[in-house]
């Protein structure tokens, strides 16, 4: 079992560099490929358990550490994945407050935005390579998107639902 | 959030009322506990402005900024909500008060679904999968308006593509990636550079 200190390293590095939300890619490529602390199919399953709790959505990372080391992984984990990211905005905010105008902010802002789009599309490339794996699964995908983009129904009603046809298909 | 605007903040404006970090540590628990399947920026600011803690522009500007710093998006917002109104002990009853109703229910959830003897029963398991598609769908609808939003930046295109391939097909190491494509980001709107 990995030890606890490493697992909270792991996870900090990992909240560091998600950009724009979440870098499904890189968590992959940290906990399923180099660590081998969980399984493809945990890395789905935990990304959709994470879209059904309270609170951001990138609770998966709680789910991962569970899955490494128990209760106390699940803990590491996320104060590793949210502990420092939080430190920094927090002294980002103070400091924003006073530089905001500085031309090398608005550099910052207008470099990290496309490269932050390019991440999250990477991330959903890697889940898909799980996830839809037939034809029912790419058609609940696909029905999914475009309930959640057309309409303004819960996020978290359309991955319950999801469960329920997934439970009835077999898939 | 548009791609274009500079940063013309308005210079902080005083929230008529200041919490104390326990109140905003309350604030947040029931932000988390309305926010199931996402949309917590939208009711953090409900809850903000409707107790006259933050104004609208305040606002806006502390989302764009938790936007561009690295992690996950409403925890950082949640810090530097907590940060501007009460300071370090703000940011830090914020946080943990906007994580740990999810933290405890993944717990609960972890304990369930990892440590079946035997693995889960297969309608379980079927029902993961399906939920996993959903989940999916959700990581594309949040993930489009940002693609969108960083399209109309100047080379935005490129980086994007780039990053997607690098990131999703080729499966680069991140670091590298980003050296590459941020350093390429700020040298084409470096300061005093061709403007568009």
């Amino acid at each position: 079992m990995p030890d606890l200190w490493e697992i909270f390293l792991v996870f900090a590095r990992l909240g560091l560099i998600s950009f724009g939300g979440t870098n499904v890619a890189e968590l992959e490529r940290a906990l399923v490929l180099h660590h081998g602390w969980i399984d493809a199919r945990t890395l789905a399953s935990g990304f959709a358990l994470g879209q059904l709790m309270p609170g951001p959505n990138m609770l998966a990372v709680t789910h991962y550490g569970y899955a490494a080391a128990g209760p106390s992984g699940a803990l590491a984990a996320t104060l590793g994945f949210y502990g420092p990211t939080a430190l920094l905005s927090a002294a980002a905010a103070l400091l924003w407050q006073r530089h905001s105008a500085h031309p090398w902010a608005l550099a910052l802002r207008n470099a990290l935005l496309p490269f932050g789009g390019g991440v999250m599309l990477a991330g959903a490339l890697v889940l898909a390579r799980t996830s839809v794996t037939s034809w029912p699964a790419a058609l609940l995908t696909a029905a999914a998107f475009l309930l959640l983009w057309r309409t303004r129904v819960n996020s978290a009603a359309v991955v319950l639902g999801a469960a329920a046809v997934g439970a009835l298909l077999g898939l | 959030m548009t791609s274009t605007a500079p940063a013309t903040p308005p210079e902080a404006t005083p929230a008529p009322a200041r919490p104390t970090p326990l109140s905003l540590a309350r604030m947040f628990v029931g932000v988390a506990l309305s926010g199931i399947g996402g949309g917590l920026p939208a009711h953090t600011r409900r809850a903000l402005t409707s107790r006259g803690w933050m104004t609208e522009e305040a606002f806006a500007e502390t989302f764009t900024l938790a936007q561009l710093t690295p992690g996950p998006n409403a925890v950082n917002l949640a810090a530097m909500v907590g940060a501007r109104l009460a300071g370090g002990l703000g940011a830090l009853a914020s946080v943990l008060g906007v994580l740990t109703p999810g933290l405890l229910a993944m717990v609960a959830a972890s304990a369930l679904t990892l440590e079946q003897p035997g693995g889960l029963p297969a309608a379980l398991q079927s029902a993961l999968r399906g939920a996993a598609c959903a989940a999916l769908a959700v990581l594309l609808t949040a993930a489009l308006p940002v693609v969108r939003v960083g399209w109309r930046v100047r080379g935005g295109p490129t980086v994007t593509l780039a990053a997607f391939l690098a990131l999703g097909v080729l499966r680069l190491d991140l670091l590298p990636v980003l050296l590459v494509l941020v350093g390429a980001g700020l040298l084409i709107h470096r300061p005093g550079g061709r403007h568009a």
